[in-house]
């Protein structure tokens, strides 16, 4: 939930990238990191597994200058994806203000995708928040993958009605990565 | 999506953001504690008193967030509605980390010197002055239907990048 501060003038929002195991959700918090400049970025900090798996979460917090009067800031979240961090998962999605789902687009990962957009929706109803209006941006992730689904049979499984703008990415060169932050970040500010 | 308000967590002016670091600037002294962090649950930094810097600061409230938010699952699967305290006791320096209203949690950070007796006595104390200005601030988000920005942002956005 989004925090405003009038003596500093500034609006703080959290943003979490959700999706399930190994589809490249710190890959697009790496690759932010590493592209944006020094004056926009804090430290990139990962509670990861000895074998770089996410264990609790990735944090990144990004300073982006002033619209309107008011400096915004960032707090960029990934959470862990395996199954069983279900709980920390959860935890880690709390209050959040926007979220950026990272699906894999290999054919094998179609119904890790469906479950994990579902354990997503099933937290925010449990935290009280209302999905119809919750900021959610797609990211077909992997595009540059031989075995991958088409984006009508993704769309299908994520989003039938149409109701999320979505990006075709390959987070590991970091295409469409800052497309889809920029995108999720124009939702949750001119939501406040 | 336009039109919606999201929800607000807290909203500080000035006034309280200068009373709540005047109260902290007095128990720094007082505690001998050695930094004070004000936090939501969300883990944004609202504000800080000691040597700590913000960028360290703002690292600390991620985590301290998190922390106290996955003990709250812990707290639940042993039947409990939630774990208002965590202590964290290290070899130089402990961390103490409290909720003090339904958004705001407040991490003080001490050296070893300390007993924890005093550690809880103190963050207990800080907790309880600065709680009726937080809950001021909750209030007023509470209250909030106006929107912050009104205007169309798109452009702003694409230039921040």
């Amino acid at each position: 939930m989004s925090t405003i501060n009038f003596a500093k003038r500034e609006i703080s929002f959290k943003i979490v990238y959700y999706g399930p195991a190994m589809s490249g959700k710190t890959t697009n918090l790496r690759h932010i990191y590493t592209t944006l400049p020094d004056k926009v970025k804090g430290d990139f900090t990962s509670i990861a597994t000895e074998t770089e798996r996410t264990l609790f979460f990735d944090f990144l917090p990004l300073e982006l200058g002033s619209i309107k009067g008011f400096t915004i800031r960032l707090s960029l979240y990934t959470v862990p994806g395996q199954y069983i961090y279900k709980l920390t998962r959860k935890s880690v999605l709390r209050a959040t203000d926007g979220i950026v789902f990272v699906a894999d687009s290999q054919i094998e990962k179609r119904q890790e995708n469906i479950d994990s957009f579902q354990d997503m929706i099933e937290n925010l109803i449990e935290f009280g928040e209302n999905v119809e209006t919750m900021p959610i941006i797609l990211q077909y992730n992997k595009r540059d993958l031989p075995n991958i689904l088409s984006i009508e049979e993704l769309q299908q499984d994520l989003n039938k009605d149409n109701k999320y703008q979505y990006f075709e990415a390959i987070a590991q060169e970091g295409i469409n990565v800052v497309e889809t932050l920029k995108a999720i970040t124009k939702l949750v500010v001119q939501k406040a | 999506m336009e039109g919606r308000l999201s929800k607000v967590q807290i909203v500080l002016n000035e006034e309280e953001l200068k009373k709540i670091e005047e109260l902290f600037g007095e128990y720094l002294v007082e505690s001998e504690a050695r930094d004070i962090v004000l936090l939501n649950k969300s883990g944004e930094l609202l504000a800080k008193s000691g040597d700590i810097t913000s960028d360290v600061a703002q690292n600390i409230s991620a985590l301290a967030a998190g922390v106290f938010s996955a003990t709250n699952e812990l707290a639940r699967l042993l039947g409990e509605k939630e774990f208002t305290i965590t202590f964290h006791q290290g070899q130089e320096t402990n961390i103490h980390i409290s909720l003090i209203t339904q958004n705001a949690l407040l991490a003080m950070i001490f050296d070893n010197k300390l007993p924890i007796g005093a550690i809880r006595f103190w963050a207990k104390k800080t907790g309880n002055e600065i709680k009726p200005i937080i809950e001021g601030a909750e209030k007023r988000a509470e209250n909030q239907t106006q929107k912050v920005i009104n205007e169309d942002v798109e452009k702003d956005i694409e230039d921040l990048f």
